[in-house]
């Protein structure tokens, strides 16, 4: 199986998104992720507006975190979101990023027991369970069912990057949201889902494995590189000192770059990032070039590949490219 | 003249490129939003059922760019010999 999904940061007003995700969907994307970052447009009504003008693709957040919203209501956006569009609603859920929790003084405790019961809220939420959920950090009482029934599977995507969060996937998870673009990376996060699944008696073809990557496309191989540096910044930022230290990236830098973020030193977070670490944590280049890194990907055990952030130079345009020039290359096998 | 008029200007032939036109320039525009919701959630509506290169979405279209961009709208006009 090899999907296809899209990533949009609601940073634009709401019709540019809606508009990319027509587009996308008329190219033959299968799913639609959108960030939920609290200094972006809401998740939510992004999704309503998409799901108002698309008629078939998945959509869905991607990722949320139960550290700023309660996985109840997690669970009460995306059952409402398939009243919009009934059997189209995923839902994807991580730790967060540390960054951005921080800015609002909110500590990412005990990540993997968050995780997974806010997992195991969303779906006795949707599926109206009866009685208490007693776990460490949520509980919920019998009176907390909701008032209207969900009628269609919500598939629920763990976002994970470190070994225990992807092994976490691999046994709760409908789907893995990888967030890795380098065949190294996305080889080894297999192993560590696969190790999970296995744990949990599961099979492999339980769980749709994305690399939710950072993707920039263009004609032009240096455009497209350059229209990474920004997204670059925030995954060094972001990345744990073992990713940092096996692609050759410096500790020191990416702590700055991570300062130089928070306090919104834009010019100097971006002036950064170098070669290596585009190379490190992006796929990009012209169609040739992202064709054949992609199959690359598909190798190591990924069932979905997700274009995410910037997406290219011309977003709408890099969206045309990898719709007309890429996606029909995997559908005609 | 309105708009509606000059589209009916516009050939057959050159209508699709016209609607590429105006699309990179609508979201490519620095004061999107200048453009009204209900004036986008239009141009959302013929872009879904991919009507954008009609009289009306092309109409449409006209009006959102000059909206958000409204220097652009006589230059794209100009390039296709609508003055």
């Amino acid at each position: 199986m090899k999907g296809f999904g899209i990533e949009f940061v609601p940073m634009e007003p709401y019709w540019r998104t809606t508009y990319y995700s027509i587009q996308a969907e008329k190219l033959g994307y299968d799913n639609i992720w959108v960030t939920d970052h609290f200094n972006n447009r809401n998740v939510y009504v992004s999704l309503s507006i998409i799901a108002n003008y698309t008629d078939r693709i998945k959509l869905g957040p991607g990722v949320t975190n139960p550290y700023l919203v309660h996985p109840a209501m997690t669970a009460q956006s995306v059952a409402s979101l398939n009243e919009i569009a009934p059997g189209r609603v995923i839902c994807g859920i991580g730790a967060g990023d540390r960054t951005t929790l921080n800015m609002v003084g909110v500590e990412m405790k005990s990540p993997l027991r968050t995780v997974r019961e806010a997992v195991d809220v969303i779906r006795r939420q949707i599926a109206r369970e009866k009685g208490e959920y007693e776990g460490r950090v949520f509980k919920t009482s019998s009176g907390a069912r909701f008032n209207f029934k969900v009628r269609d599977r919500i598939h629920v995507y763990v976002g994970a990057q470190g070994p225990r969060m992807l092994q976490l996937a691999g046994s709760i998870g409908d789907g893995a949201l990888i967030n890795a673009s380098h065949p190294d990376d996305l080889a080894e996060a297999v192993k560590y889902v696969r190790l999970g699944v296995e744990k949990a008696g599961r099979k492999m073809d339980d769980i749709d494995i994305a690399a939710y990557t950072s993707f920039s496309i263009s004609v032009d191989e240096k455009k497209a590189r350059k229209a990474t540096v920004p997204v670059v910044a925030y995954i060094v930022a972001g990345s744990p000192p073992q990713i940092l230290e096996k692609h050759d990236v410096s500790l020191e830098k990416a702590g700055q770059i991570r300062d130089d973020l928070a306090n919104r030193r834009w010019g100097e977070a971006f002036g950064a990032v170098d070669s290596n670490m585009i190379d490190s944590f992006t796929v990009c280049g012209n169609p040739d070039q992202c064709m054949d890194k992609i199959e690359e990907l598909f190798h190591t055990g990924i069932t979905q590949f997700v274009t995410g952030s910037p997406l290219g130079p011309k977003i709408r345009s890099s969206i045309d490219i990898f719709g007309r020039e890429i996606l029909p290359q995997f559908r005609e096998r | 003249m309105t708009f509606e008029n000059l589209v009916e200007r516009i050939s057959n032939e050159r209508r699709q490129e016209l609607s590429e036109r105006l699309l990179d320039a609508l979201l490519e525009a620095e004061d999107a939003e200048n453009v009204p919701s209900s004036l986008a959630k239009t141009f959302l509506n013929d872009a879904h059922h991919d009507r954008l290169a009609s009289e009306a979405g092309l109409t449409n279209l006209l009006k959102a760019v000059e909206a958000a961009d409204p220097n652009k709208v006589a230059v794209i006009l100009g390039e296709f010999g609508i003055e």
